[in-house]
């Protein structure tokens, strides 16, 4: 039933709501700037300036598109789970202490780094996972409390036991050269872990549509009622799909963490988390388009940060904007009056294809 | 003006739905005053479709609507209630905690100065009305109280205080018994003679035949045109509707039933509310024969069902099939041990509607090795069993990719009918398998569920339609106030009246004749 017509309105909806989006921030660009040509230019065309500044792009997307990931399997399954922040530091802390302490070849360093930094994700998405499931407490509200908790422990453990005393600022000792996980051009801020960040995509993508574990968490998000009918474990899901997340993240942390600093020092919350439940949304929780959403608000965001560089125009601008898009993409009934026009022009045709193919079906039998 | 013969007149009526369902296409449907008129047709046909347009629930894409004459724009219930159109649905309208005339004045309460709702003035016009119409409802009484026919009078009260001269009627005998159906069409007729309009939404050639004075006939969203039902026969009517002529009594043998399968004993529930809802029930279901529970709605099926699919605990009593104890397990083992269920709602338990037909014939079976290479899905084996399962149960689409929700209510239950019966199950509880259905979807199930239990499953067929039960059934026991107050072996020997009766808990057999069903030696 779905034409291709009425699939293109699915992007024609996106593309209108990106547009509307951008019309509004012109809207306030032109009211708080003096040089409104200037910011816009800064915004929409800044971060392709140099070739280091679109590394820089890159770099960014790097953590969101791990936490963008992190959202679409939770979403997947209909659990709002909301600690892709804090679980993207808790792994990148535990993920730094490995680095730090526990020498061993590079590549494997790196490897066990990664994996300890996804344990610790896993575990802590255990927490809302199992009092969702066994006392159907709202995930949403265990995730968000979570976050906090999680900062105030690393938080904890890098002021009290981990600290190199001798910074001026609150960080780790610096990671052994072994567990860095190298830039890909020298000199530019992006490192291999882009490639990590993709290839989890497309593993993503193949977790969620061509395995059984995907299925049952699309299912059950879905229809839980219909889930529990069929045989599937709605409970099992509901964890599962949230270690997995936990997982993502916390890999993300990591890959952040031995990507692009030389020593923890995230001592308030990233924001990561919630730039994951945008990418989740602008893709739609399909995976393969979380890179793209990435990249298209890593641009945004360092737009922006150009923008309030060079110009008057606070940095809250990206702010502004994503809530634009959000109530855009959210809205179902946004042009939904072009999609019936649509619809109605469709159907009409492919009645009359169905008329024509029947009338020379009859004359065929007549003759 | 030109045709003011006519009360409801509806032109050239187009109707699509934004998920691209044409619904109705250049409809005409035209009533005169003061008759019975059926409307007829499978569904989605677009009866439905049709009336909620008259009823100013949906707007239609092309088309115009004339009332008494005058063109007008039912833009909503309320416009189309000025117009005098009143609408009892198939699924009451009523708020159960409130009283049957709280119920009926409802949005225009009479009021005592400003603030407070005059309750006398409100019995008082409910009684009125009754006596009026001879509806005859008790105006105090709680609307959960009350049984399902005097709801329906209730229904039919609050349009016509609300100055209704054309009602329009959704399968209103769909959830009555005999008893109550022959009431109420002596109060339709009696509502014609005082020159009131009736739309009558049926597909039951019976019932139309009785009471119906002309009928329009939908198929596939177009009008096949309008007739006399006097000079109608019912062969006519069937060929009219389906486009050929459909066997409406099952084929079957005589059921060779062997050792038990499903054995139920003193099964007791009690609900939230406190209210028993089943009572001291035992059973036996035998390989190779179909029993059926007949019952008005609401005696106790609905919990029965749950318990033995396990989505609700009983405080008493035991559940075994194949002679091992289910109660307690996970669906999942239900499934591995053979137990199909084809739920009563099947938009809520039988299908996600949002995926595809094919991720939806799978659901039982998609962590089976057949379907699995390593961790991932062996898609080529999906998408075979998928399109076997397509082509087997006769399901009318595209390709198995297409969403389920965009499949009528026929294909819709054929995929869920194809999961369940294609599970090689021993045990199949087949809840309410066609209801709301079109006939010729109707006619398949009913031919699969004999099918299967003459290849040696066991069926337990729960059904609120009596000439299915009794037509599909080996043999059936009644369901009247969580108990079971009647058994017939053989379904052959009986008649709808009898049976009515016990239904209706007017009459019930001795504990020792109810005690067969249990086939103990």
């Amino acid at each position: 039933m779905k034409s291709k017509s009425l699939r293109l309105f699915g992007y024609v909806r996106g593309a209108a709501a990106l547009l509307v989006a951008f019309l509004v921030a012109l809207v306030l660009i032109f009211l708080s700037s003096d040089e409104p040509l200037v910011a816009l230019r800064y915004m929409l065309l800044g971060p392709a300036a140099s070739w280091s500044k679109i590394c820089r792009v890159l770099a960014y997307m790097i953590p969101i598109t791990f936490t963008g990931l992190a959202t679409c399997i939770m979403f997947s399954a209909n659990q709002f789970n909301l600690a892709g922040e804090g679980c993207i530091s808790a792994g990148g802390f535990v993920g730094a202490l490995v680095a730090i302490y526990c020498p061993m070849p590079t590549v494997i360093h790196q490897i066990v780094c990664i994996l300890a930094g996804a344990l610790i994700g896993g575990l802590i998405m255990l927490i809302p996972g199992f009092l969702k499931t066994r006392w159907g407490v709202s995930e949403m509200v265990v995730s968000l409390m979570l976050n906090y908790i999680i900062l105030d422990v690393t938080m904890q453990f890098l002021t009290q036991n981990f600290a190199d005393r001798s910074q001026g600022a609150t960080m780790t000792f610096p990671y052994k050269s072994s567990a860095i996980i190298p830039k890909i051009f020298a000199g530019e801020q992006v490192s291999y872990g882009i490639l990590i960040a993709i290839a989890m995509a497309v593993l993503c993508w193949f977790f969620l549509y061509r395995t059984k574990w995907g299925y049952a968490i699309r299912m059950v998000g879905i229809n839980k009622e219909f889930s529990q009918y069929s045989g599937i474990k709605v409970g099992a899901i509901v964890i599962l799909c949230q270690v997995v997340g936990g997982i993502l993240a916390g890999m993300g942390g990591v890959v952040t963490q031995l990507g692009y600093f030389q020593q923890y020092r995230w001592t308030a919350l990233t924001g990561y988390g919630w730039d994951g439940i945008t990418l989740a949304i602008l893709a739609a929780n399909n995976p393969i388009f979380i890179p793209i959403a990435a990249f298209f608000v890593a641009w945004l965001q360092y737009g922006c940060e150009l923008m309030n560089t060079w110009t008057t125009v606070p940095v809250e601008m990206m702010d502004l904007i994503s809530v634009v898009i959000f109530l855009f993409f959210a809205a179902d009934q946004f042009l939904s009056g072009f999609r019936q026009k649509l619809v109605v022009r469709e159907t009409k045709k492919e009645l009359a294809e169905k008329a024509a193919q029947q009338s020379k079906k009859g004359g065929e039998a007549h003759v | 003006m030109q045709n003011s013969e006519y009360v409801v007149e509806m032109r050239g009526i187009d109707k699509i739905y934004p998920n691209g369902i044409a619904a109705n296409q250049g409809v005409d449907f035209l009533v005169k005053k003061g008759e019975i008129h059926a409307l007829m047709g499978e569904n989605g046909a677009g009866k439905s479709t049709l009336m909620k347009m008259l009823f100013g629930m949906e707007q239609p894409t092309n088309g115009e609507i004339f009332i008494n004459g005058e063109k007008v724009a039912l833009t909503s219930p309320t416009v189309a209630i000025a117009h005098g159109i009143g609408m009892v649905h198939q699924h009451f309208m009523l708020v159960p905690s409130l009283t049957v005339a709280e119920n009926v004045v409802l949005g225009m309460e009479p009021r005592k100065g400003k603030l407070f709702v005059d309750f006398s003035k409100a019995i008082a016009l409910t009684e009125e009305y009754s006596k009026k119409f001879n509806l005859e409802v008790d105006p105090n009484a709680k609307v959960m109280d009350i049984p399902v026919g005097m709801k329906q009078k209730v229904e039919i009260l609050k349009a016509l205080v609300r100055g209704a001269k054309i009602l329009i009627l959704d399968e209103p005998t769909a959830v009555l018994t005999t008893q109550e159906t022959v009431e109420l069409f002596r109060e339709l007729i009696h509502l014609k003679e005082q020159g009131y309009t009736i739309i009558f939404i049926s597909h039951k050639l019976k019932e139309i035949k009785e009471i119906t004075d002309r009928m329009t006939i939908l198929r596939g969203g177009r009008s096949m045109g309008v007739y006399n039902t006097a000079d109608t026969t019912e062969q006519e009517i069937s060929r009219l509707m389906v486009g050929r002529d459909v066997i409406l009594t099952v084929q079957k043998d005589q059921a060779q039933p062997t050792e038990p399968v499903l054995q139920v004993k003193d099964l007791e529930f009690t609900n939230d509310w406190n209210r028993k809802m089943l009572n001291k029930v035992s059973f036996t279901v035998r390989k190779g024969e179909i029993l059926g529970i007949a019952g008005v709605e609401g005696n106790g099926q609905r919990e029965l069902v749950d318990i033995l699919y396990n989505f609700a605990k009983p405080d008493a009593g035991s559940v075994s099939v194949g002679g091992k104890s289910t109660l307690g397990l996970h669906q999942d083992k239900l499934r591995d041990m053979g137990i199909s269920l084809i739920p009563e709602d099947r938009m809520i338990y039988g299908i996600a509607d949002s995926a595809s037909i094919e991720e939806n014939v799978i659901s039982d079976r998609f962590d089976k090795k057949q379907f699995n290479n390593g961790p991932l899905f062996n898609m080529k084996a999906i998408h075979a069993e998928s399109e076997r399962l397509v082509a087997e149960y006769q399901v009318l689409c595209k390709s198995p990719q297409q969403q389920v929700k965009m499949l009528s209510g026929g294909n819709i239950q054929k995929v869920v009918v194809a999961r369940e019966f294609s599970s090689d199950p021993v045990l199949i509880i087949a809840d309410q398998p066609t209801r709301g259905i079109d006939v010729g979807a109707t006619e398949f199930i009913r031919k699969k569920l004999v099918e299967l239990s003459r290849a040696g499953a066991a069926v337990l067929l729960v059904s609120a339609d009596l000439n299915e039960v009794i037509e599909l059934s080996d043999s059936l026991v009644v369901f009247h106030g969580g108990e079971i107050v009647a058994y017939f072996e053989d379904t052959k020997k009986m008649d709808e009246m009898e049976m009515g009766e016990y239904m209706l808990g007017l009459k019930r057999q001795s504990p020792e004749e109810v005690r067969r069903v249990v086939h103990e030696k």
